[in-house]
């Protein structure tokens, strides 16, 4: 079956992604993130100086950003603001800064759907070059159940998103795992999947929210697998240019 | 957060640089930093990096109701609200004097040098009208924001593309990108911005400072002319006095400067129509 933007020929394929990390001269880390067409930078500023209202004795605050392509920013993105902010704060090591705030600036450049989804994989990589010390890498991926055929589409870009009767966003932690169990080899058992954020619009079947939750899951897998040669590629170039 | 200012031996080190005729950056008095462009999939969106300032312009377009006064007339809008990306001196929601300084230069030398016909924005008088509006985000801040966001609006607004309609009697029907080939809009004229800054109580002057030689300078103006010579707007909001010779000598740089910059977003624009 060929999708509506005619690169992919599966369900349950991703677009092609990339990523480039340091691009901005100003902030701390920053990334950019790329699902095809769909582009989201972000920006972090931190540990730093954070005002006294906001002021966390044991730990660092974090503040999150989030604007819009077009427009000034709406109830849309504060909710978005609200979902990013939410799913770091456990995964960012705040007590080790105290009394700090973090600062993360989310940008979207290009917008051809999923785009909570970049945002949360461009987030993860700016927090890594800024050197926020994290408890584990998160992942993100959009998925659709489409109106006419009830298929579940990964990563939609905005003429399938414009079908489809659902929409669910899923992040998961890298630090989950599946194993296949020895008798049913076919089986493959999902063990302690850490579900960091969850967001489904429009209506569905619990089998189907399931099933949507499975195949993200198992792209997920390939995101962690691009940010940690993302990052491992980043770190050699900065080891060769220390001893060049 | 505040910007943390320079320390006195950078201070004292730059000055001391221009007064030998060098800019720390290694660039000549009147030289522009390299200016790269780079060009969305879709139509109106350019990327615009003058050095290490960072720039984003979105162009969209919607079908409004006209003023009732001025039944033929569109609409040209910018947004320019600075991001705490570009620099964490900039909060959310709050506006800087630099914020407001950059978005009022923006609106005198785009729309009140009537650089968009916006009577071609009108579809049916006193009823439809196009709305274009145009979203700078600043990315990067190292110094010259005014520039940088000019040339990306500016070359925006060249490559974008309003959906092409047809009105016969009351009914307007409006084709999709796929139905009709887009129209682009009609752009009288290029307007650019040239920043001058002033050291050495104003004998000595650059164009185009980074962060650095923002911080440290006396005094800066801004000139915006289009390729015809002509004056769109003059900026000079305080700093130190200046002789009117100066401000003659900087209008007969921005000349030359505006010259090289349009030919290069001319060169960039045709590169990426043949592309497409």
């Amino acid at each position: 079956m060929s999708r509506l933007d005619r690169t992919r020929t599966s369900a349950h394929q991703l677009r092609p992604f990339f990523s480039s990390q340091n691009l901005l001269n100003r902030a701390d880390g920053s990334a950019q993130f790329d699902f095809g067409e769909s582009s989201v930078m972000c920006s972090v500023i931190g540990p730093a100086e954070v005002k006294l209202r906001d002021e966390k004795l044991d730990k660092a605050t974090l503040e999150v950003v989030v604007r819009p392509l077009v427009g000034l920013p709406g109830i849309k993105d504060k909710a978005r603001e609200q979902a990013i902010r939410e799913t770091l704060e456990p995964l960012v090591l705040s007590g080790l800064h105290p009394r700090t705030g973090i600062q993360i600036v989310v940008q979207t450049m290009k917008d051809d759907g999923s785009i909570l989804a970049t945002a949360f994989n461009a987030t993860i990589l700016a927090l890594l070059d800024a050197g926020i010390p994290l408890k584990s890498i998160l992942g993100a991926v959009t998925c659709i159940v489409d109106s006419e055929t009830n298929q579940i589409l990964l990563d939609p870009t905005t003429q399938e998103l414009a079908n489809a009767k659902s929409t669910h966003t899923f992040v998961f932690d890298n630090k989950s795992s599946i194993t296949s169990s020895p008798e049913n080899k076919d089986q493959e058992e999902a063990v302690e999947v850490a579900t960091l954020y969850s967001d489904s619009t429009g209506l569905f079947s619990e089998e189907e929210y399931f099933e949507c939750a499975q195949i993200c899951y198992k792209a997920v897998q390939a995101v962690h697998g691009f940010i940690r040669t993302a990052v491992q590629k980043k770190l050699e170039k900065e080891q060769q240019q220390i001893h060049s | 957060m505040r910007d943390a200012d320079p320390s006195t031996n950078e201070r004292e080190f730059l000055l001391a640089a221009l007064k030998d005729g060098a800019r720390i950056d290694g660039r000549k008095f009147y030289d522009f930093r390299t200016l790269r462009l780079t060009f969305g999939a879709e139509y109106g969106a350019v990327e615009v990096q003058l050095g290490n300032t960072r720039v984003l312009a979105k162009v969209s377009c919607e079908v409004i109701r006209p003023y009732t006064d001025k039944p033929t007339e569109g609409f040209l809008m910018f947004n320019t609200e600075l991001s705490p990306m570009a620099s964490a001196a900039f909060e959310v929601g709050r506006q800087t004097d630099e914020e407001v300084l950059v978005s009022r230069l923006i609106e005198k030398a785009m729309r009140r040098s009537r650089a968009l016909d916006t009577e071609g924005l009108c579809i049916v008088a006193g009823e439809k009208v196009w709305s274009i509006r145009v979203d700078i985000h600043f990315l990067d801040h190292d110094g010259n924001l005014v520039d940088a966001a000019c040339i990306a609006a500016i070359t925006a607004l060249l490559h974008f593309r309003r959906p092409d309609v047809t009105v016969v009697g009351e009914d307007v029907t409006i084709h999709t990108l796929e139905q009709r080939n887009p129209v682009p809009l009609s752009i009288h004229h290029i307007p650019i911005c040239t920043t001058f800054a002033f050291f050495n109580n104003g004998e000595r002057m650059i164009v185009d400072p980074t962060f650095l030689e923002e911080q440290v300078k006396e005094g800066d103006m801004t000139v915006t002319l289009n390729v015809h010579k002509e004056v769109c707007a003059l900026s000079k909001a305080g700093g130190i006095p200046m002789e009117i010779d100066q401000i003659l000598q900087c209008t007969k740089i921005a000349v030359v400067k505006v010259a090289e910059i349009t030919a290069q977003i001319q060169a960039a624009l045709e590169a990426d129509a043949k592309k497409r």
